[in-house]
């Protein structure tokens, strides 16, 4: 039959659903727990969360967070207790997007959202400060001009929170420990996690 | 950061049972340690191995028999005896160790996030290693106000505190400064300080260093960083020359905090705040990152302010400024006093480029304030040991140690309350080591040859130089029990007065008893690398006399000076005479730390040209023609000597701001521009060439040095050898009998003052005390002052107004003053040709008017 | 008050014994003058065959204690050890209110048997009445010459100093007494190396009694060891003030001999206390003190005995008796108890700072309806890591006989925390169904 094969593959294609997408001027949804560009999120007081513990620098595997904490000013404080994230950069030339310092974060100031498509012309717009990850006013990440974002990436920027206990017990059912979120009041922790499934 | 016991000796051994093996331990020993040295750990809080044990925190409860049957016992408290039966992992033991960690845990707030302990936190590590895994604690954990300061440094936060009793113990048994204690009791128990009375301590670092949680914590310090940020090399501090073992961390090239290591024979892991602390001046604002010059090269104009120049443009003008001297004067026109700072490598390179190559002997580490390089290279050395081995006789005749070297102060501390070690104290006032030394005797200034000589003599039994013929008695019989054999601790009594007398009174003691061994208490912080190496007249490296040089110095150096040179004094002179073309500061500021100040500004105004070679731009360097930035301490390897003669290694933690070098190299390079080559390219082959040519670092190779089983150092010879600096006798210095009218002037040091390093420190800084006139409140009638009252001070040199305060510890007919105080500069009264300063006391009429017109003057 | 035998309580009831005049009136300082007409080693050993136990709680015989001091080290130091605090305590009080030249001739004899040339008593801080009585008292003897240099003529000659506390319990345990004496924070001294009679008061040898057994010393030495001992029994001679408190008819302090007399004399003998008030019932009783496990109706037949009532599973301790009829909640008991011992603990060792804490804690949340159901198997547990015992082990419970093992092992320096559990844990053994239906109360309430 020779050639004609591979045409009869082509016209069978024809008639199928396309899986392509016309991408950037069409997107598909993401999924809830995507790893994207971090947000430094605000309790509902309009605090940060961000305490300055260097815990996530500290786990980052890529070596791509650098934070140094300082003394909360007395009369006008940034975050609620001692410390405040005086300094707070992401290189994203880096950052891996693993997710680790999420997980490492005592008090839920760092998450993520969904918005993976940012470029830059020059390695040092890669490193995002303090203020361009921060939420604003109501709660909701900064769009940066060189960032694309589409309807919904900023939402559920924390949407996923774990649930585990700190023991590493299974059958811990978790309950909301932390405070409201600004923009978002407080969520629901995320069931479903016990390893038999229970936990709704 | 270590706190594993020491090594011992097995010299009584015992066999004990230790978790099913047969180990061997020295008997009477802590089970603690002992488990410890056999690779048992047990979790311990409040157990400190420089401390007294007191089995507070119960965590350290092992099952043990000793033949009664199993029990938990504090295995800090328990000596080992023999066959004994211990098990550190029964479930008896687990359930004490998960009891006690659950309990201290109560009440300990989830603060690890932003607590600065967090990471190194021995209550985290333990908690992870013994603890259990979740709290059974549901109700409220106990409040108070977050930190609160109770001192400059400190911040305690009460509701962290596991009270272990560590800080208090320390506080009380190790600095002697309990200032700290419990308070309350029951679970409400707390450590605070008195009620306005701050935790004032020169050691109050050390508390937040052995906390096992973060409840101390340093302000400097606070939120800087992480412990994982840290990078850590251990390396000695030298803020003073006791050589305290530190760590110093940094990160992202900034040295965050030094931090004591455990370092037997020197400092058993204590430091002092402002060693501790020093470290943040080389962050400090002012610091020199590039060499400075002036428009011309010539000073005809002093409005020229100094600006940024090139390294080469730098060099060129101080090559030029030795160069036109030495066509002017020869090698006499060239002098250096300074040098103190600089490690062993950078001063044998100094030595050897002014020594050998410009051929000058004019040159002086010691600021005119400390004593003569004789007595320290003369006479053999003892170590910090020696002064402290239990049962000795120690014989201190320097200024108040708490304030000069408050390390070496806290071992003879020690010494005197723990081991049974005799102090005689004879200092120019009562000080630190009064308290605890078994004779103190404060001779009037000029009188202490005397007095030393009534000791060793006997005398008629009457006073002598205002000391009381009991305590004159009590000494002289506690120097005879020693078998001649004693330790002399030797340093700067007073600025006020000439050292001939420390040299007469050094010389009658060496002279009475065969067996005296010298601990130079010289503050400055290579002070003893200094003299070692040559910085000094007449000396050349390795303690050996100028005029018995051996043929290696002529052959490997170009040149050696033709005779003896001047000290520091004589160089002041000569400059202020205009006989020196051209002064060269090594890290010196004689503006400040000359103790005659008129003549030190004299000095510096005759020389024609002045280099400076220094961190910061202070009042002597504001004077020079060029300055040349060095790397300071944590900037540059290389290795220090203490007072014992001990050579401890220098490690780099970060590389010095801009282009400024180790001063080896400026040395180097400085040859270079001459056109001669020092042939100096490494430390290491620096000290190669020092071994080589040093009689007394002969045996010390840099591998030795390097050798982590060495982090101690070695201490290099300090016994005199042939062609060695020799200690002579000296004629008896004179001094006038006392008129009526006059008092003895007294100037001693603080630990906090205005020097360069301390002033650019930001935690010591504002601990400067302003100084009050000191006198014996029995003086006070006599001059009509009243304590607190308004005082004029007069000497021939100057006159100030100055509150007047009584401290009983001044020798009467004295008067005593700070040197480097913020609010008055001593140096302005003394003149440094003077054997004793007088001055003259009057009351101002309007405070002291009612005390009637009788005395005064 | 009884019929029986009166030693120490003999003055009682005459108004101004505590004055010096009245006292020798009544054959005061006798016991003194034989003991100074013997040898320092016959009084010693007449004290010694005396049997005279220690009355401060833990009943170690006086003469073997003062015997431990090691010979040829001098100055000696003997402290009277005022400072009674156990809740229910209150004998010694009385003892130096109402005689109080009773107990400086008892230190007097304690001082000349044993070489001793300095005294120390120590008066708890709030017994204002006491120290003003002994004051007094001090006074009036170095006049007469009763104290001072050669007393009576002797070459025998002693300084007697009264210091008074700032009120914490646990300066009743000797080395923490001695720490208070000499000025620092009241908190025990780690044994080994510091027992007393080695290294005591600054270092030297020291020997600490209490009011009561030093206040027997006149008497003995009046009469002799033999007379002594015919009274009480064989192990236990003598006779003991016990304080009684509570739900009796005549609360009150009563001498009794010692082993002989049982609870139930004590709390039911018309002579003593008269019986429970009218129209109630034992519940409960606290045998020797707070820190003693409870006693039950089962229990009133013991002698009071030491070593008996040891064996039962508490202690006599200092002589005091707490009873609680029905109307008692022992829960609240408990918590009173442990609310006591949480404040009174000095706070040097964590499981008795942290631990008692956390026991009162829990009890009051439970009073407060705050209950979980895990709670009493916790206040078990929590006990059991201060005072660690085989307790709560499979079927343990009140059908279980064996007692709660007394006295309770340690984790800590001294017995204050581990005994503040064992109470606790007699209580939860009796009326664990009474704490659960607290807890399930609780609970109904909250829901």
């Amino acid at each position: 039959m020779g050639y004609l094969d591979g045409f009869r593959v082509t016209f069978k294609k024809l008639f199928e659903q396309r899986v392509t997408q016309q991408y950037p001027a069409e997107k598909q949804e993401k999924p809830v727990r995507l790893h994207g560009r971090h947000v430094l999120n605000r309790y509902e007081d309009g605090m940060e969360k961000c305490i300055g513990c260097e815990l996530c620098a500290g786990v980052c595997p890529a070596k791509c967070i650098y934070v140094r904490g300082k003394d909360n000013p007395v009369d006008d404080p940034v975050s609620p207790g001692e410390r405040y994230g005086f300094v707070y950069e992401i290189n994203y030339l880096r950052c891996i997007h693993c997710d680790l310092c999420v997980e490492a974060c005592p008090t839920e100031a760092i998450t993520e959202s969904k918005l993976f498509e940012f470029s830059f012309t020059n390695r040092y717009d890669a490193i995002y400060t303090r203020d361009e990850l921060l939420v604003d006013g109501d709660g909701r990440p900064r769009q940066l001009p060189w960032e694309d974002w589409r309807e919904g990436e900023d939402e559920w920027t924390s949407g996923w929170m774990r649930a585990t206990s700190p023991s590493g017990d299974v059958a811990f059912e978790n309950t909301v420990a932390w405070s409201g979120e600004l923009g978002h009041g407080i969520r629901p922790p995320e069931q479903g996690q016990r390893a038999d499934g229970g936990g709704e | 950061m270590s706190e594993a016991p020491a090594d011992i000796e097995i010299t009584d051994p015992v066999t004990i049972t230790l978790d099913g093996r047969q180990v061997v331990v020295q008997r009477g020993a802590l089970l603690i340690d002992a488990c410890e040295r056999n690779g048992v750990y047990i979790p311990r809080f409040c157990y400190h191995p420089r401390m007294r044990p007191v089995g507070m925190c119960r965590m350290c409860l092992v099952e043990v028999d000793t033949g009664r049957g199993a029990s938990l016992q504090p295995s800090c408290m328990l000596q080992c005896s023999s066959d004994m039966v211990v098990d550190t992992q029964s479930d008896k033991t687990r359930k004490a160790q998960e009891g006690v960690l659950e309990f201290l845990l109560l009440n300990h707030p989830l603060d690890c996030p932003v607590c600065d302990r967090g990471g190194e936190c021995p209550l985290q590590d333990q908690t992870v290693g013994y603890g259990p895994g979740e709290t059974r604690f549901v109700d409220e954990k106990r409040h108070y106000e977050k930190p609160i300061a109770i001192s400059r440094t400190v911040l305690l936060d009460r509701e962290r505190c596991i009270l272990c009793d560590r800080c208090t113990r320390f506080a009380k048994e190790v600095a002697g400064d309990p200032l700290i204690d419990f308070q309350d009791r029951g679970s409400r128990t707390q450590v605070n300080t008195f009620p306005n009375q701050p935790f004032a301590s020169y050691f109050s670092g050390n508390t937040v260093q052995i906390c096992p949680v973060g409840a101390l914590t340093a302000e400097p310090y606070r939120f800087k960083a992480r412990p994982w940020d840290l990078e850590i090399v251990e390396s000695s501090c030298t803020t003073c020359s006791v050589g305290c073992r530190v760590t110093i961390q940094s990160s992202r090239n900034q040295v965050l905090r030094c931090l004591g290591v455990d370092s037997d024979p020197v400092n058993w892991g204590w430091l002092c705040d402002k060693g501790r602390y020093g470290v943040e001046a080389l962050n400090a604002e002012g610091r020199l990152g590039v060499p400075l010059g002036r428009g011309r090269s010539v000073k005809t104009d002093d409005e020229t302010a100094l600006e940024e120049v090139s390294w080469a443009g730098a060099l060129r003008t101080a090559a030029d400024a030795i160069t036109s001297a030495l066509d002017r004067r020869g090698p006499e026109g060239v002098a250096v006093i300074g040098g103190a700072r600089l490690t062993n490598e950078a001063q044998y390179a100094w030595v050897k480029l002014l020594k050998g190559v410009i051929g000058t002997d004019n040159l002086d580490a010691q600021l005119g304030d400390g004593i003569p390089a004789e007595i320290v290279l003369g006479l053999p050395l003892a170590t910090i040991d020696d002064a402290c081995r239990p049962g000795s006789t120690t014989v201190v005749v320097s200024g108040d140690p708490k304030e000069e070297l408050p390390i070496l102060y806290l071992r003879l501390r020690h010494a005197a309350v723990q081991d049974g070690v005799n102090l005689i104290e004879i200092g120019p006032k009562a000080g630190g080591l009064t308290p605890y030394a078994t004779v103190a005797m404060h001779p009037l200034p000029g009188e202490l040859a005397d007095l030393v000589r009534a000791v060793v003599g006997g005398g008629a039994g009457g006073a002598v130089a205002g000391v009381d013929p009991a305590s004159i008695e009590r000494a002289r019989s506690l120097l005879a029990d020693t078998d001649g054999e004693m330790t002399l601790v030797v340093g700067r009594r007073s600025l006020s007065e000439d050292t001939g007398f420390t040299a007469d009174a050094v010389s009658v003691l060496v002279s009475a008893y065969d067996k005296v061994r010298i601990l130079p208490a010289l503050r400055r912080a290579n002070v003893l690398g200094a003299l070692t190496m040559g910085m000094a007249p007449g000396v050349l490296p390795g303690r050996v006399a100028l005029a018995a040089a051996p043929d290696a110095y002529s052959t490997r150096w170009p040149a050696l000076p033709a005779g003896r040179g001047l000290d520091t004094t004589g160089i002041l002179t000569a400059a202020a005479e205009g006989r020196i073309d051209t002064l060269i500061l090594l890290g010196a500021d004689p503006l400040t730390d000359f103790p005659d100040r008129d003549l030190a500004e004299r000095a510096l105004a005759g020389a024609r040209n002045v280099i400076a070679v220094d961190q910061f731009v202070n009042d002597s360097v504001r004077l020079a023609e060029v300055v040349l930035p060095a790397a300071g301490f944590a900037e540059c390897a290389g290795t220090t000597t203490n007072i014992e003669g001990r050579i401890l290694k220098l490690e780099q933690s970060t590389t010095p701001p801009g282009t400024a070098r180790p001063d080896w190299m400026i040395a180097a390079e400085l040859a270079a521009e001459l056109g001669s080559d020092l042939g100096l390219d490494s430390v290491e082959q620096i000290w190669k060439e020092i071994a080589e040519l040093s009689p007394s670092h002969v045996d010390l190779t840099w591998e030795m040095l390097s050798d982590p089983q060495n982090r101690d150092g070695l201490v290099a010879r300090g016994d005199p050898l042939p062609g060695s600096v020799r200690f002579e006798a000296p004629e008896p210095t004179a001094h006038r009998a006392l008129d009526s009218y006059s008092l003895r002037l007294v100037a001693t040091r603080k630990l906090y003052d205005e020097g360069t390093m301390v002033g650019r420190c930001r935690s010591c800084a504002g601990l400067a005390e302003e100084t009050a006139l000191a006198m014996n409140p029995h003086d006070f009638e006599r001059l009509g002052v009243e304590d607190g009252g308004r005082v004029t001070v007069s000497s021939k040199r100057g006159s100030t107004v100055i509150e007047a305060r009584g401290e009983a510890g001044v020798p009467r007919n004295s008067v005593a003053l700070v040197v480097n105080a913020p609010n008055f500069d001593v140096g302005t009264l003394i003149d440094a040709n003077d054997a004793v300063n007088e001055v003259r006391v009057e009351a101002l009429q309007s405070v002291a008017g009612e005390t009637g017109s009788e005395g005064g003057s | 008050m009884s019929g029986g035998p009166r030693i120490v309580s003999a003055r009682w009831e005459i108004d101004d014994a505590w004055k010096l005049s009245r006292y020798l009136e009544t054959g005061g300082y006798a016991g003194l003058r034989s003991a100074l007409d013997m040898t320092p080693h016959e009084v010693h050993e007449e004290v010694r065959s005396a049997t005279l136990l220690g009355r401060g709680g833990a009943g170690f015989p006086a003469g073997v204690k003062w015997g431990f001091c090691p010979p040829d080290v001098w100055p000696r130091y003997l402290v009277v050890n005022g400072d009674e605090s156990e809740p229910g305590t209150y004998k010694d009080r009385i003892l130096m209110e109402r005689d109080p030249h009773q107990l400086i001739e008892g230190a007097l004899i304690c001082a000349y048997a044993t070489g001793i040339a300095q005294v120390f008593l120590y008066v708890r801080g709030e017994m204002a009445l006491a120290q003003e009585r002994v004051a007094s008292a001090l006074n009036e003897a170095y006049e007469a010459g009763y104290i001072g240099r050669r007393i009576l003529g002797t070459d025998f000659s002693v300084d007697v100093v009264m210091h008074w506390g700032a009120g914490a319990y646990i300066v009743g345990e000797e080395t923490a007494l001695i720490e208070s004496l000499e000025g620092d924070r009241g908190m025990p001294r780690l044994k080994p190396p510091f027992f007393p009679a080695a290294k005591g008061l600054y270092m030297k040898p020291t020997i600490v009694n209490n009011v009561e057994t030093l206040s027997n010393l006149p008497w003995i030495l009046e009469h002799g060891s033999e007379a002594y001992t015919t009274i009480g029994s064989e192990s236990s001679p003598g006779t003991r003030l016990f304080a009684i408190s509570g739900h009796v008819e005549r609360p009150g302090v009563h001498e009794v001999p010692q082993g002989v007399t049982t609870f139930r004399d004590l709390i039911y003998g018309d002579e003593y206390c008269g019986g429970i008030r009218k129209g109630h019932e034992l519940k409960m009783f606290i045998p020797g003190g707070g820190s003693a496990p409870w006693f039950f109706p089962e229990h009133l037949d013991l002698p009071l005995e030491g070593k008996v009532v040891g064996g039962a599973g508490s202690m006599l301790g200092s002589g005091a008796i707490v009873v609680m009829d029905e109307t008692t909640d022992a829960v609240s008991a408990c918590w009173r108890l442990m609310r006591f011992f949480s404040r009174e603990s000095c706070g040097e060792c964590t499981p008795c700072r942290e631990g008692t804490n956390w026991l009162e804690t829990i009890l009051r949340r439970i009073l407060d309806g705050q209950g979980r159901p895990d709670d009493i198997d916790l206040l078990l547990d929590i006990g059991d890591n201060i005072s660690p015992g085989p307790y709560p082990g499979p079927g343990w419970g009140a059908e279980n006989p064996e007692p709660v093992p007394f006295p309770p092992q340690q984790t800590t320096i001294c017995p204050l925390g581990p005994s503040a559990v064992a109470p606790l844990t007699s209580a939860i053994r009796r009326f664990r169904d009474e704490f659960e239906a607290k807890i399930a109360q609780g609970a109904a309430v909250s829901v």
